[in-house]
C-alpha cells in the first residue's frame, strides 16, 4: 500500500522528518524546554522504579515523629516517623499510573469521537457534539464528589477509568475542529478522489498528521488527571488504600495541622513540590510543542 | 436581532435539558445510596409509632419525594418538588430547608469568586499585552512561562502554598470562617475590616489561579491581532506606538469577555478546594460537608445549584459573544 504522493514531496516520510527536525529545533532554542523533558524523564523513572528503590514497608522511626528536615530526611518525617521523601517517591507510581490510564482513555475516546464527528458531519456530528457540550458543562469535580458517595474508586486503574470517562469532552472538541480543517486539505481530497475507504483516510491520512496534536492533548490530560486524583484524596472523600501524594496532603493538612503549625509543614510541602515540578515539566514540554504547531506564536 | 433571539432560545432549551440531566443524576444517586437511607428513615418513624401514611409524608418532606410507587412515580414527585424550588429538608441540620442553607452559602461563594476573578482579569490583561509585545525577549519568556505555570497549577496547590506562607510561617491572615466571631456583625468598620481580612486569602487564590489563564489568552489574542492588516496599515501610516497599543488591546480584549463569563461559572466548581482549605463557608464547603455528613438532600441541592451557575454562565458567555462578534450577529457561524 503506497501513500499518494502529492506534488512538492509532501509524503508522510518527509512530513515526519520535518516534524522531528522541528521538535529538535524547538527544544534546542530554549534550554528550559530541555529541562522540561528531563523533569518528565525523572518522574517517569520514579513511577516505574520508585517503589523498587525502597523496601516494601518503609522504615519508621518512633523517635523522630515530624522530624525537621535534615540530611537523612530532606523533607523531614511524617506522623509515624517515615521519611517524607521516600513517601513522595514511592507514591509517584499510584499517581502516575492513574494519570496514564486516564490520559489513554481520554485521548482514545476524545480522538475517536472527534474524528468521527468531524469527518462524518451531519446528524451524527450534531448529536455527538450536543453530548460533548453537556459533558463539558457538568462540573467534573462536584460530580466526582457526588459519585464518590455511591462508588469507591478503589484501585489506581479503576480511578483512572472513571476520570478518563469523565474527561474526554475537551479532546473531542479539539480533535473535531482539527478534523474539520484537515478534511478540506489537498491530501485528504486526493485520497478521497482515489476512492480510498473512509477507514483508510482516517487511519492513514488524518491520524498521522494529527498525532503531535494528540500527543499534546495527552500531556494536558495527564496533568488534569494528576490534579483531579490528588485533589480527591486530599479532600478525603476516598478511602485511603495506598500511599500517594493526595493522601499525604490530606494527612499533613487535616491530620498534622500543617496550616496552623510549622511542624508538619515539610510533610505538606513535599508532595506539593512534586506536583509543582511535574506541572512545570509538562508546561515546558507543551510550550515547545505549542511553538511547533502554532507557527504564529513563533517570532518572525 | 432574530439571530440573537434564536440563539437565546436554543441556549435556554439546552440549559433546561442540562438541568434535567443533572437532577436526574442526583435523583438516581440519592436512590442508589448503599443502605437506602430513605427506607431506614421511614422504618424508624414507623417504629416510633407513626402511621405508615404519616411516616411516608415525613420522609417525603425530608427528601423532597415519596419513596413509594414505581421508580417513575418517584421521579415525577422529585421533579414536581423542584418546580416549586422545594429541595427538601436538610438531614444534618434538622429543621432547615436545603434552599435556605444554599442561599446563605451562595453569598460566601459569589462575592469572593467575583472579586478574585475581576482582579485577575484586570492584571492578567495588562500583563498579557506585555507578554505579546515582548514575546521575543527574556521578560516575555518569563511572563509566558509563569502564566502557563500558574494556569497549569491546580487551585489547591496555590491555596496550600499561600496558606503555608501567610498563615503558618507568617501568621498575617486568619484562616477559617468569614469574620472574627467576637465582633458584632453589622455595618461597622471593625466588622467590615474583619470580613475583608478573612476574605483576603480566598480572593487572592482565585485571583492567582485565574491570572495565568488571562495572560495566556490575552497574549495569543494580541498576537493574532498584531498580525491583522489594519495594524500594518496603521504602522505604514506612521501612527505612534501608543496608538497601536490602544488599537490592539481594544480589539484583542473582546473575545476575552466571553471567557470571563465562562470562568466565573467554572470557579464555582473549583471553589470546593479553596473553601475547604480556608474553611470558608460557601457552596463548595457546603457540598463537601453534605458528603461527609451523608446529607443527601443537601448534596443534591448543592450539586444542582453549582451546575445551574455554570449553565447560566455558559449562556451569558455565548450571548456576549453573539453581541460582540458581528459575524455571528449576521448569521454566519464563527467557528
Amino acid at each position: 500500500m503506497t501513500a499518494p504522493t502529492i506534488a512538492g514531496g509532501n509524503t508522510r516520510a518527509t512530513l515526519r522528518r520535518n516534524f522531528r527536525r522541528g521538535v529538535w529545533r524547538a527544544l534546542r532554542r530554549k534550554p528550559s524546554r530541555m529541562m522540561g523533558v528531563v523533569i518528565l524523564g525523572v518522574f517517569t523513572f520514579m513511577g516505574l522504579f520508585g517503589p523498587l528503590l525502597y523496601p516494601e514497608r518503609l522504615p519508621r522511626d518512633d523517635n523522630a515523629l515530624y522530624a525537621a528536615p535534615s540530611w537523612a530526611h530532606p523533607f523531614g518525617t511524617d506522623f509515624e516517623g517515615t521519611d517524607v521523601l521516600a513517601l513522595v517517591i514511592t507514591g509517584a507510581r499510584y499517581v502516575l499510573l492513574t494519570a496514564l490510564v486516564t490520559a489513554v482513555i481520554t485521548v482514545a475516546l476524545g480522538t475517536a469521537i472527534g474524528l468521527f464527528a468531524g469527518f462524518r458531519r451531519g446528524r451524527w456530528d450534531a448529536v455527538l457534539m450536543r453530548i460533548t457540550d453537556m459533558k463539558l458543562t457538568i462540573p467534573a469535580l462536584p460530580l466526582l464528589l457526588v459519585l464518590s458517595t455511591i462508588w469507591k474508586f478503589t484501585s489506581a486503574i479503576e480511578m483512572g477509568l472513571v476520570l478518563g470517562f469523565l474527561g474526554w469532552g475537551g479532546v473531542a472538541r479539539a480533535v473535531r475542529a482539527q478534523t474539520l480543517s484537515l478534511r478540506e486539505r489537498g491530501f485528504v481530497e486526493a485520497a478521497r478522489g482515489l476512492g480510498l475507504s473512509t477507514r483508510h483516510i482516517i487511519g492513514r491520512e488524518l491520524l498521522p498528521s494529527m498525532a503531535p496534536f494528540i500527543a499534546m492533548n495527552t500531556l494536558i490530560a495527564v496533568t488534569g488527571a494528576v490534579y483531579a486524583q490528588v485533589g480527591l484524596f486530599f479532600l478525603g472523600v476516598l478511602p485511603f488504600d495506598a500511599n500517594n501524594w493526595g493522601v499525604m496532603l490530606n494527612l499533613a493538612v487535616f491530620g498534622g495541622g500543617a496550616l496552623t503549625t510549622t511542624t508538619a509543614l515539610p510533610y505538606m510541602l513535599a508532595p506539593l513540590l512534586a506536583i509543582l515540578l511535574l506541572t512545570l515539566g509538562i508546561v515546558l514540554v507543551v510550550d515547545a510543542m505549542d511553538e511547533i504547531f502554532n507557527p504564529r506564536l513563533r517570532e518572525e | 436581532m432574530t439571530v440573537i433571539a434564536r440563539r437565546l432560545a436554543g441556549h435556554l432549551a439546552r440549559g433546561f435539558v442540562m438541568i434535567l440531566v443533572v437532577t436526574t443524576i442526583s435523583f438516581v444517586i440519592i436512590r442508589n445510596i448503599p443502605g437506602d437511607p430513605m427506607r431506614a428513615r421511614y422504618e424508624k418513624l414507623v417504629e416510633q409509632g407513626m402511621s405508615p401514611d404519616q411516616a411516608e409524608r415525613a420522609t417525603a418532606v425530608l427528601y423532597g419525594f415519596m419513596p413509594k410507587g414505581t421508580m417513575w412515580e418517584q421521579y415525577v414527585d422529585y421533579m414536581k418538588g423542584l418546580l416549586r424550588l422545594d429541595l427538601g429538608q436538610s438531614l444534618s441540620v434538622p429543621g432547615t430547608g436545603v434552599t435556605t442553607l444554599l442561599a446563605s452559602a451562595a453569598t460566601w461563594t459569589i462575592l469572593p469568586v467575583l472579586v478574585g476573578t475581576l482582579l485577575s482579569f484586570a492584571v492578567g490583561i495588562i500583563m498579557g499585552v506585555y507578554a505579546a509585545i515582548k514575546r521575543s525577549s527574556k521578560l516575555g519568556d518569563v511572563l509566558a512561562v509563569s502564566g502557563s505555570l500558574l494556569h497549569g497549577l491546580p487551585q489547591y496547590v496555590l491555596a496550600l502554598l499561600l496558606s503555608a506562607v501567610f498563615t503558618t510561617l507568617l501568621p498575617i491572615f486568619p484562616t477559617g470562617g468569614t469574620a472574627d466571631v467576637t465582633l458584632e456583625p453589622g455595618l461597622n468598620a471593625a466588622y467590615v475590616g474583619s470580613l475583608i481580612q478573612y476574605a483576603t486569602m480566598p480572593v487572592l487564590t482565585y485571583a492567582l489561579a485565574g491570572y495565568g489563564g488571562w495572560i495566556l489568552a490575552m497574549k495569543s489574542s494580541v498576537v493574532t491581532v498584531l498580525g491583522d492588516d489594519f495594524i500594518l496599515a496603521a504602522e505604514l501610516r506612521g501612527l505612534k506606538r501608543g496608538f497601536i497599543f490602544r488599537y490592539v488591546a481594544r480589539n484583542a480584549i473582546l473575545p476575552l469577555f466571553t471567557i470571563l463569563a465562562l470562568s466565573l461559572g467554572l470557579l464555582f466548581g473549583g471553589a470546593i478546594f479553596i473553601e475547604r482549605i480556608f474553611t470558608y463557608p460557601g457552596l463548595g464547603l457546603l457540598l463537601l460537608n453534605s458528603i461527609t455528613d451523608r446529607d443527601y438532600t443537601l448534596m443534591g441541592g448543592a450539586f444542582l445549584l453549582i451546575t445551574v451557575a455554570i449553565v447560566i454562565a455558559n449562556i451569558v458567555a455565548d450571548m456576549l459573544y453573539t453581541a460582540i462578534d458581528p459575524r455571528v450577529r449576521s448569521g454566519q457561524e464563527a467557528s
